[in-house]
């Protein structure tokens, strides 16, 4: 009976990751590349203090990882202010759920760039910077591309994947946010993994 | 000498109140706060109230070096901001610039927008020509 009761789990839990990986597929092709299971994992980064920021850090509690950049005006503050109402809306507080902003453009985003960006949504939100080398691997764990983008005048902006990656109290990857999707479904989303 | 170049400006300006026939109205100007050398998206909601098509072709502004009209997209997930082209405003129609669509990117700032300041955004259209708007820079949660 136990031994049954196990294997129907073990198939419910296959069943669940196919599941979760087909609408991984369909929702941001930008992480089909990388099977379930394999996105995320430990990093370790620059803090906004300038000081190694493990991804140990963010365990206790589940965290929404948003990669941008600081010159980015447009979908970079709707997508962490958009973070921010829906934890506000989650109604437990700022420490339900952990707000993390990752640069993609570490040549003009040092440690005070990405820590006075953080600060703009009067909210906590972990703003994370690094070596490009750095950068470049925490993209790869998590299947994110980004790209420079040439700007008239001179300057640059930088196409990069949208998608929020939602992790667990223990740092797993579990769910991804896009910023097409409704609030409704992002806040069950969040509901789900903040509970 | 004065009446001589006063009197080619007039017909210059009169030139341009005749061209702005279509009826542009511009509403609803907001932005976000930014910080450092960061650049600022300006969102309008253009409300053509005319018979006749328009078309924005640009934008202006003395407090930042730079306006320009981009268009965001998002393909396989991944965000791209581009240049926008020329807008058409078709005859009776509202366009709203939203969060994610199109924006006007204002780079080099004068200073780092605030919430609460309020400043002068120009928007060029072929026919009505140059029209004025009060930017508000809101909340970080913006609209
Ligand atoms: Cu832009």
């Amino acid at each position: 009976m136990t031994r049954l009761r196990l294997v129907l789990w073990v198939m419910v839990a296959l069943a669940a990751v196919g599941a979760l990986s087909l609408v991984l597929q369909s929702r941001s092709p930008t992480v089909r590349e990388t099977a379930l299971g394999t996105i995320g994992g430990p990093f370790t980064l620059t803090g906004s203090d300038g000081k190694p920021f493990n991804s140990a850090t963010l365990n206790g509690r589940p965290a929404a990882i948003f990669f941008g950049f600081t010159h980015c005006p447009d979908v970079c503050p709707t997508t962490l202010a958009r973070l921010v109402k829906l934890r506000r809306q989650l109604g437990k507080g700022d420490d339900a759920l952990s707000i993390v902003f990752i640069s993609v453009d570490p040549e003009r985003d040092g440690p005070a760039e990405v820590g006075s960006y953080a600060e703009l949504f009067d909210a906590p939100v972990v703003g994370l910077t690094g070596s490009p080398a750095d950068i470049e691997k925490v993209k790869k764990q998590f299947g994110v591309y980004s790209a420079k983008a040439p700007l008239p005048g001179g300057n640059y902006s930088v196409d990069h994947t949208a998608t929020v990656f939602l992790l667990d109290s223990n740092g797993a990857f579990v769910a991804t946010l896009s910023p097409q999707e409704g609030d409704t479904v992002a806040l069950d989303k969040l509901r789900r993994i903040a509970a | 000498m004065i009446r001589q170049l006063l009197l080619p400006a007039l017909l210059v300006l009169a030139a341009c109140g005749q061209q702005g026939s279509p009826d542009i109205e511009l509403h609803n100007a907001w932005a976000r706060p930014t910080v450092g050398q960061a650049p600022a998206a300006v969102y309008v909601t253009i409300d053509n109230k005319s018979g006749s098509d328009d078309r924005l072709t640009g934008a202006f502004s003395d407090h930042a070096a730079m306006a320009m009209v981009h268009q965001n997209e998002f393909i396989d997930g991944v965000s791209k901001m581009r240049m926008a082209g020329e807008i058409n405003i078709p005859a009776g129609e509202t366009i709203e610039m939203t969060p994610g669509g199109t924006h006007v990117m204002l780079e080099g700032l004068r200073a780092p927008l605030k919430p609460g300041d309020r400043f002068d955004l120009v928007l060029r259209f072929k026919e009505s020509g140059d029209k004025t708007v009060k930017v508000t820079v809101m909340k970080p949660e913006g609209q």
